[in-house]
């Protein structure tokens, strides 16, 4: 079989996208096979199943036995997401400290597209007729301003029962600081509704801000019976259908780490946003392995969306301000999440020209029904897929390895229709304007969440996965000035691909107010070692297992009397004298240029909260190595023709990625293609194929 | 790169100029110190073209960047010679700014042959401007001398990219929290270098006369977008009046007189805001950025359809105002500081009016909002030591978004200049930074301006010193004249304020500020936002959400909206209908 020699044991990576349920399977021998199955929205674990069936029969195996052969399971799951989105989430009670009932009605204000009214206030996550004042209150020193009203409680908590109450946020103001009237709660709540689940803000997310605090405790509570339930579920069909039982299920969170799946349903927050999270993770090992690179910008791009993160000297930023949907309309999940900018543009983006002659692409998507027009299944408008098509970059017969058939002349009169005629151009320049134009829009994305980091693009490689990558990553990388992309071999299922290669992870925060100016040793050093305690803990229980460990150690800090806090990484466990502070206000100088091109030296440092990560490696080092997927490459290399902006229809070489060998050039104008992905090389653009397996790519330049 | 300006072009470029002005804020957002920049985002940056016409401002509050062509204009008059690494601070209100608490900050961007091409532009309302009171809104100075903000108008405050000390020092003279001043600044400059460093490499990349040929064509697209948008609106001439409260030292209030005349076939709007009064001798002038400001606000809002705000789209509105009016362009030394609550007025009139011309156009009045929610809070904090503190409150708790001709106002409006553009202090972060307790903060029940589409309601908050006295300053206004409804829709509730003194009594605060003593609080109650048609013809399903939400009662609902909503929280249609059969309804 396949998959190694018998007995020896295999891991699975699943990550269950909006559309496709991506399965990576490194085998015995340490190589990875990639596969993909639809997903089943109203059932993903069958989507789970279907894409196990698709891999034992290409291995040579049955799903049984595949199953049966694996010690370690990694899943990446939309389903909390999902579960927001279309409304099944619990129903949920908000408890907040009296006074203060409307935090997640106001939130934190904020409009954009300032002059179009037409969008709606958003509802509260928790509505008002579900929320509860409590008697009590802390103040900003942690004192207690008015104790709990015990009575008043065990009142709510009856009103709880009689409303049918399935899960309890719990956000009372500074908590953080003062935690007893939160626990006092909790104790009510076990008392007194016991088997309903709830969350205490202040362990959930420990951080100051109560809007953001408050949202989070809001949507982990919605998301415990859900989570706890699709877990159980999966678990249970997974092993009915032979995984064994002894293997481990880690679920991937979304600061890009992987847990246990009994801690995730235990903080199902950790989950939101999860999907892109795996991207970076992968694309630091390839920029790492294929180009000795630390600063990194990864690209993820799909049917609706193209998701952005960076890699900044070998550290993936994280970001609070997460959004389920879009800024100021959604809500912010306030939880340490990978820093990802989501656009909407991708192979579906909708192309048009509007009344004053503008084109305009996305965000707006054909989705996958009815899909581009050149699907055939009954879409008109153009998307950027037919665009690609009408200029010869993707081959009509060769679609998903042929898979799908695609309609070149009802891309065609699309493109025509929508853009070609309005704006008085070809057909080809028309459908070459829609590439630009949506390589534009990728760029700018790029630009910013790089500029909001302090990168320079220029500076940076650039990692291409998805499906849709290969398009135009040329000619991104030309409009950023990058000197170099890498497409990895597992470019299609990067995020599978990147779970596979990720760490078990314990993230532990403290929060602890002291300045540079009057550092106070015992407290930050009381703080350091609680941290450091508990990730050797972590390290001892579920990281028992790993080949090696990390901890890093990080405050979020910033100038006196600044707001927004920047992380800046320690360099010491613990503050022996007043140069180790000193060093630290140095590094926290640095850190504010690198962000902002904008310094104080003057300036004392606020220092707020202390972070420890602990990562614990599963796996050796090292790039996976791909099985060569030769049932479905083609036989030959050839030629079509395509366009290309400034130089017309050119006759181009088709080459099979599977064909090209290690360390063998190719030049522009070309076309790599495999079944799952194509990548055009524009003439000036040169492609090599690496030891790692990856596209690597100098960009050149047009002329 | 090719140099084509067709629509392909344009949509590439001005997504640029759009990323450098994010990226701009980007960095004046996260970097600055007081609260009303860092966290409630009282910050605009630009770009504006060397013509001094303004061309791209993502994300920008647009009272603040809309009149940016009068600021870069008078940068040209005053310098006509600008060099590489100069940078200015502008606060004048007779030289293209706001108000003088806006801190502006105008940095041209100069090739290496030393060819001035665009001007980026930052603006801060900073926490403090050195004023004789403890404010950044001097509603009852008489002139700009009583006042007593430093102006600076255009003032080189950077050379070869170095400070000019001597501004700096006399700003920390005068200024009261003179590190957050700096810090803040700090941040403007970073912002605005970024810009121009941004725009240098744009430059490279395209040439300059690329550049400057975009520019001439995105504000001829722009100006055929506009026209087309007016085509949909009604035409006709209305004249709306509206009042600004009376206030110490102006018995009578602001009477306020706009005039619209909206010719589709033209494709243009004329606001003629001449017919009103002279400067007064307090600090409700508005600016010329201001009124100018006002005025498109207005009609943008009014727009059915998106048309990018620019130079190019403002030609097609005409603004007519006269020199020395308090709606209009203010002579030296009148007092602006203020200036921003007659703009709101004046915003809600013009918009008014053209609800009146027709169906489905126009808006209803927005709260106008300068309550004690956002007051201006000093004192000294006897956490540290008494060090003194000053810095306005954005609390979450103002409100009043106008009904609207299609969907019900936005609850965080805060006042028609700032759109619900600003963010929201926390209220840990101001306990945090304040030696405060904010002690109650909602919406009001019943409080909206009843409509088809509803207003936005009121809101409360309470709070009060912790261990010392603060002084409150702000400008009440709407505790007499409220926000109209428009085509049937109903007022939003009134604003008040009091104060609860230690012994739990309640009493009237005065309209412009309060002292607070230890166990003393300030109740704020901001504005209900007005509704938009009859609130007869609202849809019932709406009005039993805001019922179930507790945004209105049963008893309003049947008495205002005739919609009979059950105890268990259902629509009883049978009861709604015959309920809806009768007249008249109650006011």
């Amino acid at each position: 079989m396949a998959v190694g020699p018998s007995g020896r044991q295999v891991r699975f990576a699943v990550d269950t996208g909006g559309t496709f349920t991506d399965l990576v399977v490194e085998d015995a021998e340490g190589r990875f096979h990639l596969y993909k199955a639809t997903t089943t929205p109203d059932d993903p674990a069958q989507g789970v199943l279907d894409v196990f069936e698709i891999a034992a029969r290409d291995l040579g195996t049955d799903r049984r036995n595949l199953l049966g052969r694996g010690e370690l399971f990694i899943h990446g799951t939309t389903r909390a997401t999902n579960a927001i989105l279309t409304g099944m989430t619990a129903r949920t009670a908000f408890l907040t400290t009296r006074g203060h009932p409307d935090i997640l009605l106001f939130r934190e204000g904020g409009r954009t597209d300032i002059f179009d009214w037409s969008r709606p206030y958003p509802d509260p996550y928790v509505p008002r007729s579900l929320t509860f004042e409590v008697p009590e209150r802390i103040g900003a020193d942690g004192a207690i301003v008015r104790p709990l009203d015990e009575a008043a409680a065990a009142e709510i908590a009856q009103k709880l029962s009689e409303r049918d109450v399935e899960a309890v946020a719990i956000c009372l103001l500074w908590s953080t600081v003062n935690p007893k009237h939160e626990r006092d709660l909790a104790a009510l709540l076990d008392r007194l509704l016991p088997g309903v689940p709830y969350t205490l803000s202040h362990a959930l997310n420990p951080t100051i801000r109560e809007y953001r605090r408050a949202s989070a405790t809001a949507i982990d509570a919605s998301l415990k019976p859900v989570l706890t339930s699709y877990l159980r579920g999966l678990g249970q069909r997974l092993e009915e259908a032979g995984l064994n039982p002894q293997s481990r299920l880690l679920l991937v969170t979304s600061s890009g780490g992987l847990v246990d799946a009994d801690d995730m349903a235990e903080k199902p927050i950790l989950s939101i946003g999860s999907g892109p999270a795996m991207s970076p993770v992968a694309g630091r090992e390839y920029a790492r392995a294929e180009a000795a690179a630390e600063t990194t910008v990864v690209t993820d791009a799909g049917g609706t969306s193209y998701d952005v993160s960076v890699v900044r000297r070998g550290r993936i930023p994280l970001t609070r301000e997460t959004w389920l949907g879009d800024p100021f309309f959604g809500h912010m999940t306030g939880f340490p999440s990978i820093d990802v900018r989501s656009i909407g543009a991708g192979g579906g983006s909708l192309a048009r020209v509007d009344s004053g002659g503008l084109l305009h692409v996305g965000p707006q998507s054909a989705g996958a029904e009815p899909g581009p027009a050149c699907y055939g299944r009954g879409g008109t408008q153009p998307t950027v897929t037919d665009a690609a098509l009408v200029l010869g970059y993707i081959d009509p017969g060769y679609f998903l390895g042929g898979a799908m058939r695609l309609d070149l002349d009802a891309a065609g009169r699309a493109l025509q229709e929508h853009v070609a005629g309005p704006l008085s151009l070809g057909l080809d320049e028309a459908a070459a304007a829609v590439l630009r134009l949506v390589t534009e829009k990728m760029a700018r994305a790029i630009e910013e969440i790089t500029v909001n980091q302090g990168i320079d693009p220029r500076m940076a490689v650039l990692v291409c996965g998805g499906g849709a990558a290969g398009l135009n990553a040329v000619a991104i990388a030309r409009r950023l000035g990058c000197v170099q992309v890498i497409i990895p071999e597992p470019a299609a299922a990067l995020s599978a691909a990147g779970a596979l290669m990720s760490d078990l992870c314990g993230e532990f925060s403290l929060t602890c107010l002291t300045t540079t100016a009057d550092f106070d040793f015992d407290a930050a050093n009381g703080s350091l070692s609680e941290l450091v305690e508990s990730c050797q803990g972590f390290e001892g229980g579920p990281g028992a297992d790993a080949v090696e460990t990390s901890v890093e150690l990080s405050v979020e800090a910033r100038y006196v009397g600044q707001t927004w806090e920047i992380s800046v990484p320690l360099r010491v466990t613990r503050f022996g004298s007043p140069p180790d502070v000193e060093q630290l206000r140095q590094d926290f100088h640095a850190a504010h240029t690198e962000l902002f091109a904008v310094d104080d030296p003057g300036s004392e440092i606020e220092l707020v909260t202390w972070h420890a990560r602990v990562s614990c490696r599963l796996r050796e080092v090292s790039l996976p190595h791909f099985a060569p997927a030769a049932n479905r490459t083609r036989e030959s290399n050839g030629s079509r023709s395509a366009y290309f902006a400034g130089q017309g229809i050119v006759d181009t070489t088709v080459v099979q990625a599977e064909r090209l060998a290690v360390g063998e050039t190719l030049a522009g104008p070309a076309i790599i293609e495999s079944p799952v992905t194509t990548v055009v090389l524009e003439p000036g653009a040169s492609a090599k194929r690496t030891v790692g397996g990856s596209l690597s790519i100098l960009p050149g330049s047009e002329g | 790169m090719s140099s084509d300006l067709d629509g392909v072009g344009l949509a590439v470029i001005s997504n640029r100029f759009e990323s450098v002005v994010r990226a701009m804020i980007n960095t004046l957002f996260r970097t600055s110190r007081s609260g009303v920049l860092a966290t409630a985002r009282d910050l605009s940056c630009a770009v504006i073209t060397r013509d001094c016409e303004f061309l791209a401002a993502a994300e920008s509050l647009p009272i603040h960047v809309m009149g940016g062509d009068l600021a870069a204009r008078a940068l040209q008059e005053l310098h006509p010679e600008l060099r590489r690494g100069d940078a200015f601070l502008n606060n004048s209100p007779y030289h293209g700014n706001t108000h003088p608490a806006d801190h502006s900050i105008l940095v041209p961007v100069i090739d290496e042959e030393g060819t001035h091409h665009f001007t980026v532009f930052t603006k801060a309302h900073v926490a403090d401007c050195g004023a004789s009171r403890p404010t950044t809104y001097s509603s009852t100075a008489r002139d700009v001398y009583d006042e007593g903000t430093l102006i600076f108008p255009h003032t080189k405050i950077q050379k070869d990219y170095r400070d000019c000390e001597d501004i700096i020092r006399m700003c920390r003279m005068r200024i009261r929290v003179p590190d957050d001043w700096y810090g803040d600044y700090l941040a403007q400059i970073g912002a605005a270098r970024i810009g121009e460093r941004l725009l240098l490499e744009m430059g490279d990349e395209y040439g300059w006369e690329t550049l400057h040929a975009y520019a001439r064509s995105w504000f001829d697209y722009s100006e055929r977008r506009m026209v087309e948008a007016l085509r949909e609106l009604p035409s006709g001439r209305v004249t709306a009046e509206t009042a600004h409260d009376p206030f110490p030292g102006i018995p009578n209030g602001i009477p306020l007189s706009v005039t619209v005349d909206v010719r589709p076939d033209d494709g243009l709007v004329e606001v003629d805001l001449r017919d009103n009064g002279d400067c007064m001798p307090c600090g409700f002038n508005m600016t010329e950025a201001y009124a100018k400001g006002a005025a498109l606000i207005a009609v943008f809002n009014s727009l059915s359809q998106p048309v990018p705000p620019n130079a190019g789209s403002f030609r097609r509105i005409r603004v007519l105002l006269r020199e020395n009016c308090v709606a209009g362009i203010p002579r030296h030394p009148a007092c602006c500081s203020s200036g921003m609550s007659p703009t709101d007025r004046v915003i809600n009139a013009i918009a008014r009016a053209i609800a009146e011309l027709g169906e489905g156009v126009g808006m209803a009045e927005a709260g106008v909002n300068m309550s004690p929610a956002f007051g201006v809070l000093s004192g000294n904090d006897p956490r540290s030591g008494g060090t003194p503190f000053i810095n306005q409150l954005i609390l979450p708790a103002v409100t009043g978004g106008a009904g609207m001709p299609r969907g019900d106002g936005w609850l965080l409006n805060a006042a028609p200049v700032v759109s619900g553009a600003v963010l929201r202090d926390s209220v840990e972060m101001d306990e945090l930074r304040h030696p405060i307790r904010i002690e109650d903060q909602r919406i009001i029940c019943d409080s909206e301006g009843a409509g088809r589409f509803r207003g936005a309601p009121g809101a409360t908050v309470e709070y009060g010193p912790i261990g010392c006295s603060i002084d409150v300053m702000y400008t009440s206004d709407g505790t007499l004249t409220p926000a109209q409804g428009v085509r049937g829709g109903k007022p939003g509730a009134r604003a008040t304020q009091h104060k609860r003194l230690a012994s739990g009594d309640l009493v009237d605060a005065s309209p412009e500020r309060a002292r607070l003593e230890p166990g003393e609080t300030i109740i704020s109650v901001s504005c209900g936002g007005g509704g938009y048609g009859p609130p007869t013809e609202r849809d019932p399903e709406r009005v039993r959400h805001d019922v179930v939400e507790g945004w209105i009662s049963r008893e309003r609902a049947e008495s205002v909206y005739g919609v009979v909503v059950t105890a268990s929280g259902e629509v009883d249609g049978a009861a709604t209908a015959r309920l809806r059969g009768q007249t008249p309804f109650e006011d």
